[in-house]
């Protein structure tokens, strides 16, 4: 099943916007994307989450094998404006400790392109 | 609509979508918060995507997932049963959720998602079916 993801650039910064839900039957079409932007040289990358109104395990996932694949590049990945019920399966899952998460895409920005390393 | 809403699925992914429509709808008729709609489709997609992947199934069964959603004295239960081989996804599965990256799995994090979402959480295997209940306090204690 396809997944919409709206895209946009800040200078060298791809800010991908998956819309509506990321379950299980779509998980594997949104990994896809994002490998495909990791693979094709995109080190800075922001998920901007106010799109979307459902995650799941399925999705988490794609989280962590996009930041496996950046920790390789020297490349960085930055969530933001995650709604309350996402931030919570975020941080049930103890992934807010090894992911950075921003309120704002504004912070997120700061935070993906600032000097100090964003991942542990 | 009523307090009840009971869904018989062919165990598939693609009934998921469908069926989220059908809680989401089932939410607003009992006026029930949003996020206990979430922490219901969030439990689904992570049993029934079990029950898909991992679930094994005698030769000539038609595998089957029954839903039952209800909501009494408020509290909002779920019930999933399947006519899979007996399963209790309540023992511990205890994913790391504290390591560095390199140690971390995907694997047993959705019923970790599904143990924090219920208030209680309780198995049994009856009539040759998986029987699990969900039962969530719509009601702060």
């Amino acid at each position: 099943m396809k997944i919409e993801v709206a895209e946009e650039w800040h200078d060298d910064v791809l800010v991908l916007l998956p819309i509506g839900r990321i379950d299980s039957n779509n998980a594997g079409a949104f990994e896809s994307i994002v490998m495909r932007h990791i693979n094709g040289g995109e080190r800075y990358l922001i998920v901007d989450f106010s799109r979307l109104d459902f995650i799941s395990s399925a999705g988490l996932r794609v989280a962590v094998l996009a930041m496996r694949a950046l920790k390789a590049t020297q490349g960085r990945i930055v969530l933001c404006a995650m709604r309350t019920h996402i931030e919570e399966v975020f941080r049930i899952s103890g992934f807010d400790r090894i992911i950075t998460i921003r309120k704002s895409r504004d912070s997120a920005l700061d935070a993906v392109t600032g000097p100090s390393p964003a991942q542990p | 609509m009523s307090n009840e809403l009971r869904i018989t699925l062919p165990a598939r992914l693609s009934e998921l979508r469908d069926l989220a429509g059908m809680v989401e709808d089932f939410g607003d008729a009992n006026k029930l918060p949003a996020p206990k709609v979430f922490a219901i489709n969030l439990e689904l997609d992570e049993l029934i995507t079990n029950t898909v992947t991992y679930g094994t199934f005698e030769p000539g069964t038609d595998p089957r997932i029954d839903i039952h959603l209800k909501v009494e004295c408020d509290i909002l239960t779920l019930t999933m049963e399947d006519n899979g081989s007996p399963f209790d996804p309540t023992v511990d599965t205890n994913p790391n959720t504290s390591g560095p990256l390199e140690s971390r799995s995907v694997g047993g994090l959705g019923l970790h998602l599904v143990k924090n979402f219920a208030s209680r959480i309780s198995y049994e295997f009856v009539g040759g079916k998986n029987r699990l209940t969900l039962e969530h306090d719509l009601k702060p204690a």
